[in-house]
């Protein structure tokens, strides 16, 4: 039942590291993004679509990707080129993923599509105990072992996570030395929409293996939040996401190992963790946010 | 969007010649739904050039605001035709579907007024806090706490007391749990400094899996038949309504409540105070403002606001708890205090709108067999519009 228990909470957290790995990069940049909820549902859909049109679940994951970095997209359009606000901006464009994907979801509801299947990594497989847990699982979860330690490589150790971390942290420096502010963060956060939708596609295509309305329920707005406690830091998000796969997977193992409990008190629990983490660890945590970020979080302009 | 403009003209220089009779050709083989899209991304896209930003802030009276607005909103509703015609479904019909089921007839039109009430309520939630420079978010959350108030009281006095009694102390009820819901956020944003938008987003989850699981669980109705919901609400406790109608004194509260906040804001030392603080933080410690005070009670009485659009839901609409009670009324709430630019008395018109559009969602799921969600683009589109183009500030950062 640990066992379960576990291999539940690496393939459940995974989507939500796809979607925290992506806000990080924008949230160093200095731009946090509340659409990611939107874009993972975006990727969720056009990964499904794709898949759906294709039969090949690796152009899903592009397609998803494409969507959720579009969204994204509009997102930097409002923030960085109009100078809307941040939150209101993010809340908006969940509005409208909602609204699209609602639209031209309900032709893919119940229709059968060519998904990612577990494949089990030879040898490693076979470890007694942590062999199911890590090694049992779609290409997606594996490709997400290597993605966070490449994305802390990037930000921390190489010119261009120089840029993105300038950004967030002293802007003008940029322009001083002849780069665009702009375009940086319009970079940023289209990567981190990019990201984004590969974790909906995730969901969609390799998780539920199915498409329904609002399937992402929130889990990209705990990614926000993950971001937050992670401190921006990619490795700490990957065991965030995890200890959030727990949470999520917490539920079906005990109603399967036959608990009666009532789903809906398990499903507030990664919620009601990420508010108590927040709350423990806030205040340490909120000096470790890059500069430019803290102005948005002090001080958000309402008008 | 200046190095954006550089970068095209610079390769417009060296490719110009060849790619500009390409549109005309293009747009007459394509077919019918492309060309819509087309057109409509052209709208989109010549937005900025049509309503120079970079005036200054005196642009915000008169003409050329009116014009944004028409522009913007007339962008929203192109590209909402568009996604409808990429859909398969005709957009003018749709419109005129939408026209004739939610304006002409006055039953219709008396259920956008109830149902603009509780968004008109938990907008004000978003009003209050916005002018501390706060963004509550959690409106949903906090109204669905304060449907959950509401009933508990509902659920306890019931059998004691008078119905009268028991209104009274639903709307109580109400609004303080939904200010202690809202003061969760607060007291994390003094104290541990997290930002409040974050905290309410996830608050309003919590909020919505405790009504499930009490309606689920201790207080399921035993009769109910298929969908799990509360007991329902005593008939005499019921919000009376205003003879030879359907409208309820719940949209009278609301529009009282407007006036009040409106009041509040506008007219006394703490509405000041409070847009000192929103304005510059630092300023107002230096002046000795009591800027935690401020802040806390801005939340908090945004939160018994957004409590009381449930307590109105709740004894006004619904009657019993249902898992879809309230949904996403505390969403369009937040969006209609922007739409309102957080402003008190306009905020019910922009409720009022937001209320219609929501109504013609059914209509469009019965119509045009789209799904009601679907409304949601023109919501979103409209907010998109908005906030990017009829903003009189020029672009910062």
């Amino acid at each position: 039942m640990i066992i379960d228990l576990l291999a539940g909470a690496v393939r459940g957290g995974t989507s939500i590291m796809y979607a925290g790995l992506g806000e990080t990069i924008s949230e160093r940049a200095g731009i946090i993004n509340l659409g990611t909820e939107g874009s993972m549902l975006l990727g969720a859909l056009g990964g499904y679509a794709v898949t759906a049109h294709t039969g090949n679940p690796w152009l899903g994951v592009l397609g998803g990707a494409m969507a959720g970095a579009l969204l994204s997209l509009v997102h930097a359009v409002l923030v960085v080129s109009r100078g809307a606000n941040q939150f209101a901006s993010g809340l908006t464009l969940y509005f409208l993923a909602l609204g699209v994907t609602a639209l031209f979801g309900v032709d893919y509801v119940s229709r059968q599509i060519n998904s990612f299947t577990p494949y089990a990594v030879p040898g490693l497989s076979d470890i007694p105990g942590l062999g199911p847990i890590l090694f049992d699982h779609d290409p997606l979860v594996y490709i997400a072992f290597v993605a966070a330690p490449i994305i802390w490589w990037v930000l921390f150790r190489t010119r261009v996570g120089l840029l993105v971390r300038t950004a967030g942290e002293r802007s003008e420096a940029l322009g001083v030395n002849g780069y665009s502010i702009k375009a940086v963060r319009y970079w940023s956060t289209v990567a981190g929409g990019a990201l984004a939708g590969i974790g909906g596609a995730h969901i969609s295509i390799a998780y539920a293996n199915s498409w329904f309305e609002n399937m992402i329920a929130g889990r990209g707005f705990i990614a926000v939040a993950l971001v937050i406690f992670a401190m921006w830091n990619p490795l700490r998000i990957m065991a965030g996401a995890y200890l959030f796969g727990i949470a999520l997977s917490l539920a079906s193992v005990l109603q399967t190992a036959g608990y009666a409990v009532n789903q809906f008190a398990l499903a507030a629990v990664p919620f009601v963790l990420t508010l108590v983490v927040l709350a423990v660890l806030g205040k340490r945590t909120m000096l470790a946010a890059p500069d430019e970020l803290s102005k948005v979080f002090d001080n958000s302009r309402t008008a | 969007m200046t190095q954006e403009a550089q970068g095209t003209s610079g390769t417009g220089t060296e490719t110009g010649a060849g790619t500009i009779p390409e549109p005309d050709t293009e747009v007459s083989t394509v077919s019918a739904d492309e060309t819509a899209a087309v057109a409509a991304a052209i709208v989109a896209t010549a937005l900025p050039a049509e309503v120079p930003t970079d005036r200054g802030p005196k642009i915000s009276a008169g003409w050329s605001t009116g014009l944004r607005w028409f522009v913007a909103l007339l962008a929203g509703l192109i590209l909402f035709g568009a996604f409808v015609l990429a859909n398969g479904a005709d957009p003018i019909q749709v419109y005129a579907d939408i026209w004739t089921s939610t304006l002409t007839q006055s039953g219709q039109f008396q259920q956008i007024i109830l149902r603009a009430a509780p968004i008109a309520l938990a907008g004000l939630a978003v009003v209050v806090p916005a002018r501390a420079g706060l963004v509550n978010v959690g409106g949903e959350g906090q109204l669905i706490i304060g449907g959950i108030g509401a009933a508990a009281a509902a659920l306890w006095l019931t059998p004691l007391m008078s119905p009268w009694v028991v209104v009274i102390a639903m709307m109580l009820f109400a609004m303080v749990a939904g200010a202690l819901w809202a003061g969760i956020a607060a007291a994390m944003r003094l104290v541990v400094k997290v930002n409040e938008a974050v905290t309410t987003m996830l608050l309003n989850y919590v909020a919505l899996y405790t009504m499930l699981f009490l309606i689920l669980g201790p207080w399921k109705d035993p009769k109910a038949l298929g969908q799990s919901t509360s007991v329902e609400l005593n008939d005499a406790a019921k919000l009376p309504v205003i003879a030879g109608t359907q409208i309820h004194i719940g949209v009278i509260i609301a529009v009282v409540a407007a006036f009040a906040v409106w009041f509040a804001l506008t007219r006394t030392t703490w509405g000041f105070r409070l847009s000192v603080v929103g304005g510059n933080g630092e300023a107002a410690r230096r002046a000795g403002m009591p800027v935690v005070t401020l802040i806390l009670t801005a939340l908090l009485l945004g939160g018994a606001l957004a409590g009381l659009a449930g307590f109105v839901q709740f004894a006004g609409m619904e009657y019993k708890l249902r898992p879809t009670f309230g949904l996403t009324i505390g969403y369009v709430a937040f969006l209609a205090s922007w739409l309102s630019r957080h402003k008190p008395l306009p905020l019910l018109l922009a409720s009022v709108v937001l209320a219609a559009i929501a109504v013609s969602g059914n209509s469009l799921q019965i119509n045009s067999g789209l799904p009601a969600a679907s409304v949601n683009i023109l919501m979103g589109l409209l907010l998109v519009a908005v906030l990017g183009w009829t903003s009189p500030r020029k672009a910062t950062s």
